[in-house]
């Protein structure tokens, strides 16, 4: 690999709040009987890489230079995909692409929303 | 990861009821997270919801059964074997694969220019890239963990023999083992040796022994081996510790 | 949707062709690139002419757009890493042809 990550890997507060639920799809499928290995919004984080991609937001080299670091230092313990969603967002963070505190508040209407159906 | 199990359905639908798959009950915040962001990214114009609904679209409808096909097919036909070394995108076509999709023009990761690696007896392909793991996905669907991991993209290219002896893969030294790093646009695909013991096998039944693994090159394709599976060989008789419970120096 | 659009082909000629050995320069990194640093310096042979494309954005000075030749190239495993024990083994990867001079 050529070139170094200059992505900030210190931890954020939001994402580690996240990863501190311990939710992710290997742990909670099991619990549900659920057999599918990816959880249901794998294909919309790939959509979404390419789409960033596309727009020129965050090509995938950089993306995935990022997502390598990020996986090593602040991330490592978490498994795909979750690391590969929580890479994205602390980058895209870091680039000030969305900020933590509209995403906080974004993040709690979408819970809202789908939990008063 | 293979999520599909093989029918034997000579032909006819038999039409399976499957009961209803379980959900799971709860919303993780990761669901959250990923639903949240994109919201924000769309609100922001880094992209558009059509946009970001074609890619994922795109996204579910790969997996690597085209790849299988191909390979079967090309065992089985000479003449379209030729075609497939001769320019992979076309040959793609005539299996119904458009790799132009879903932009007219491809995506920003895969591109459209599609080369197939033919092994022999005296060469043995294996893929990588080391940059950032580029995988054929309009052929093969989405790339496994393990491709993706630094631990693979770093050592297969310095001691290739000792990784592929990982996966249970050993060549003799006399095999020329080829590693192609994919750090361009080109991307790439084997096409393994078609194993003995299978003389007169139909396309189907060829296609079910072509697994991903093959077609990345860590595997070699076998009568009965229809799925990649990497064994834990976990000891027979596993010695308890004599030390449990103490506290560690 | 905005994607990379099919370029038209360039009038340059191919600098290399099948077979020709080449060396893979080590030039600066301005930017990201993606020439490995395990082949700078290596002498290879030209496998595949594969497509012209644009230099890529992040390698170009200044960049004009220019439209050059891709090749695959192969290596002897022996020729990029010490000791590498087994004579046979080679890799391939691809590069733009301002990476590569005659060798």
């Amino acid at each position: 690999m050529s070139g170094t990550s200059d992505v900030d890997t210190s931890p954020i507060t939001l994402l580690e709040a996240v990863r501190n639920q311990g939710k992710e799809w290997d742990v909670i499928a099991p619990r549900y009987g659920v057999t599918n290995p990816d959880p249901p919004w794998k294909t919309s984080l790939i959509g979404m890489n390419e789409c960033l991609a596309v727009g020129g937001s965050l090509p995938a080299l950089d993306r995935r230079r990022a997502e390598d670091e990020l996986g090593k230092v602040v991330y490592s313990d978490v498994p795909a995909p979750e690391r590969e969603l929580l890479a994205l967002v602390h980058t895209m963070l870091r680039r000030g692409l969305v900020t933590e505190a509209e995403l906080a508040g974004r993040m709690r209407t979408v819970r809202s929303r789908l939990e008063a159906i | 990861m293979s999520k599909g199990h093989t029918h034997d359905h000579n032909g006819d639908d038999h039409g399976h009821e499957h009961p209803a798959a379980p959900m799971v009950e709860e919303i993780t915040d990761y669901e959250i997270l990923e639903i949240a962001v994109r919201e924000l990214a769309i609100e922001r114009g880094l992209f558009t919801a059509e946009d970001h609904r074609s890619f994922t679209e795109w996204a579910e409808s790969l997996g690597p059964i085209n790849g299988s096909r191909l390979v079967a097919k090309a065992w089985t036909d000479p003449a379209f074997k030729a075609r497939v070394l001769a320019d992979g995108v076309k040959a793609c076509k005539e299996i119904g694969l458009d790799w132009t999709e879903p932009t007219g023009f491809g995506t920003p990761s895969d591109y459209t220019n599609f080369v197939v690696l033919e092994d022999t007896p005296k060469l043995h392909h294996v893929i990588v890239c080391t940059l950032c793991s580029c995988y054929p996905r309009p052929i093969l669907g989405m790339s496994p963990e393990w491709y993706r991991t630094t631990n693979y993209r770093r050592r297969l290219v310095r001691w290739p023999r000792e990784v592929l002896a990982e996966f249970g893969l050993i060549l003799p030294p006399e095999v020329e083992v080829r590693i192609e790093d994919s750090n361009q646009k080109c991307r790439f695909m084997v096409l393994p040796i078609r194993p003995d013991g299978t003389k007169n096998w139909t396309e189907e039944q060829l296609a079910a022994i072509v697994t991903r693994d093959c077609m990345i090159g860590v595997a070699l394709p076998r009568p009965g081996r229809t799925a990649d599976v990497h064994p834990i060989h976990k000891a027979r008789r596993p010695v308890e510790s004599s030390h449990h419970g103490r506290a560690a120096e | 949707m905005k994607a990379s659009k099919p370029l038209k082909t360039s009038e340059a000629p191919a600098r290399f062709k099948v077979g020709d050995r080449v060396r893979v320069k080590n030039m600066p990194n301005m930017f990201y690139t993606r020439t490995q640093n395990y082949v700078r310096g290596a002498i290879g042979t030209i496998a595949v002419c594969t497509y012209k494309d644009l230099i890529p954005e992040e390698e170009a000075f200044n960049y004009d757009g220019r439209i050059e030749q891709y090749y695959i190239i192969r290596f002897r495993q022996k020729d990029l890493w010490e000791e590498y024990p087994f004579d046979n083994d080679t890799l391939q990867t691809e590069s733009p042809e301002h990476w590569l001079e005659p060798a």
